[in-house]
């Protein structure tokens, strides 16, 4: 582990907020969850996508000490799985659909929560002041839960898992079940966090994710597919490179003489104009139509870059495992 | 550790106190208790609490899973266990801070029938050491009972299952009791030794000894045990 040593103008490296070491979850006999290798650094929000049973909730509750992992480690903070409760002290922790005591108001849940975590009175009625209107629900707190509407409900359970100002925040699906504004303003707000504290969160809405997060993986049928920005995650999913081109007649020449050049161009005709494809990300796919217009005399109107959006990566991520099976 | 069991036993007493199937609960107890103790006054015209301790093994046997089916349960059907369990709290804090609570709740009925107790005094001579080893006898029955609730409440995420399992569990320690004449003597010596409820008839008698005390909390603390083990058993599986 890198340390600090003074004087020698080294810069000081934090251990990873989050370390999993080829972390395992066996259910009988089925792996849920295998090999999964990854880190979180301090600050950072990282992205957990995949399709439904890919594992990211087993994921989730290997890491808050729900669930033990079969085999593998992971740590939190440094702080290795083994030593449950310290790790649990640093997390707080939204499980899916969170849930929350129907039968308290949404205050007496709040200082139920902050109690187990041990807050001091004074503290906690601080924290509950303060969460409450970070999450908007100051006008809710003496409504009984079960009154609530989801999107309540939700922020509740995000209120409470921030209660005791943990390091790091594992949210499993924070959006599932909210109104599109209500979405808005939890991105909004897992964004904000962000700025201060770790976040994982698990979504298989991919926008979301590519809204709110740094990183993100992909897992698929419990492994870890790919993991990276969603520019890094393009590049390795082999998006190649794209190109929507317009001209002011048909173009069918300049597309034509294009198609001839090279084997592995897909040319496309789509309606905004021409789609054209190369498997290499670095084809130079405008001055090959530039010059395929100018020896067929077709006027371009329009020529942009398509990028790889992070639905194509993840279909292709996850189609490839189907196949595999 | 202690914060945690206290906040949630404070947190039990809450949802008893903020849903009306505590006091409904609660309200049937009482009434039951002071028909039984009503009728060996007035109908036998007998002056003690013999008779009202005599049938608290059945009224117990019904109520007790009343207060202890959702404990568990309902934090397994709401998914609160979720968050219960990733919470800085062992296991045996969450069991024993569950159990203080059933416990209370049941003895608070019982310490409220103490008022018959009063009124009996007020009426004439009463064996007040007779009317004492009976209540200790009674809190001791209510433990055991807690216990086996709690432990019926871990095996199902239904608060209604629970309480039938928690009835069929004492029930069938009840009839053990109940049919222990027809079995061999050496089986007799034996139940009269283990089990809890034949301690709970001799203590009636105004005699405790220290075996009465041991073995009802011996079983108590194997029901507590066994709930500890199902929900640490996700642990293993």
């Amino acid at each position: 582990m890198p340390a600090l040593t003074p004087g020698c103008g080294h810069q000081y490296n934090p251990p990873p907020m989050i370390q999993a070491e080829r972390l395992t979850r066996y259910f009988n006999d089925s792996a849920a969850v295998r090999d999964l290798n990854f880190h979180v650094s301090h600050g950072e929000v990282m992205g957990l996508l995949g399709p439904n049973g890919a594992g990211k909730s087993t994921t989730m509750k290997m890491l808050t000490c729900y669930l033990p992992p079969s085999h593998g480690s992971a740590s939190v903070d440094g702080v290795p799985l083994e030593r449950s409760l310290e790790v649990r002290r640093r997390i707080g922790y939204l499980p899916e659909n969170a849930p929350t005591y129907p039968d308290l108001d949404v205050r007496s849940h709040l200082v139920f929560v902050g109690r187990m975590h041990g807050l001091p009175r004074a503290t906690l009625q601080d924290r509950i002041r303060e969460m409450s209107d970070v999450c908007g629900i100051r006008q809710v707190l003496h409504r009984r839960i079960d009154e609530l509407s989801k999107g309540y409900r939700q922020r509740v359970g995000l209120a409470a898992a921030m209660l005791h100002d943990p390091a790091c925040l594992i949210l499993d699906e924070p959006t599932t079940g909210l109104d599109p504004n209500q979405i808005i303003e939890i991105r909004q707000l897992i964004r904000r966090l962000g700025e201060r504290k770790t976040v994982l969160l698990s979504s298989h809405v991919l926008s979301e994710v590519e809204a709110v997060c740094d990183r993100m993986m992909i897992l698929d049928r419990g492994e870890l597919r790919a993991l990276g920005t969603s520019a890094e995650l393009a590049r390795l999913s082999g998006g190649g490179a794209g190109m929507l081109v317009r001209f002011t007649g048909d173009g069918q020449p300049a597309m034509a003489r294009l198609a001839g050049e090279d084997d592995e161009l897909e040319v496309e005709r789509s309606e905004d104009g021409w789609l054209i494809r190369h498997p290499d990300p670095d084809f130079p796919l405008g001055e090959r139509v530039f010059r395929a217009a100018v020896d067929t005399s077709c006027v371009i109107v329009e020529m942009r870059r398509q990028q790889t959006s992070l639905e194509d990566v993840f279909r292709r991520m996850t189609s490839e495992g189907e196949d595999r099976a | 550790m202690m914060s945690s069991f206290w906040a949630l036993h404070g947190k039990e007493w809450r949802i008893s106190l903020d849903t009306p199937l505590g006091y409904v609960v609660a309200t049937a107890f009482l009434f039951a208790s002071g028909f039984f103790f009503g009728k060996n006054l007035f109908l036998y015209g007998q002056a003690d609490m013999r008779g009202y301790f005599g049938v608290l093994p059945l009224l117990l046997m019904f109520f007790t899973p009343a207060v202890t089916m959702r404990l568990i349960a309902d934090e397994r059907h709401d998914g609160t266990f979720e968050l219960l369990a990733t919470m800085p709290v062992s296991t045996l804090t969450i069991i024993a801070a569950k159990f203080a609570f059933a416990w209370g709740q049941v003895g608070l009925w019982l310490l409220m029938t103490s008022v018959y107790a009063g009124s009996l005094a007020l009426l004439g001579d009463v064996d007040g050491g007779q009317i004492a080893a009976g209540y200790v006898a009674a809190f001791l029955l209510a433990a055991f009972y807690a216990s086996v609730g709690l432990f019926a409440s871990s095996l199902s995420s239904r608060s209604i299952v629970a309480y039938v399992i928690g009835f069929v569990l004492v029930l069938a320690f009840f009839l053990l009791g109940a049919t222990a004449g027809t079995l061999p003597v050496g089986w007799q010596d034996v139940l009269a030794l283990v089990s809890p409820l034949a301690h709970f008839d001799r203590m009636l008698r105004g005699v405790v000894g220290l075996d009465d005390l041991v073995i009802p909390l011996a079983w108590t603390l194997l029901f507590l045990g066994l709930s500890w083990f199902q929900l640490e058993r996700r642990q293993w599986q």
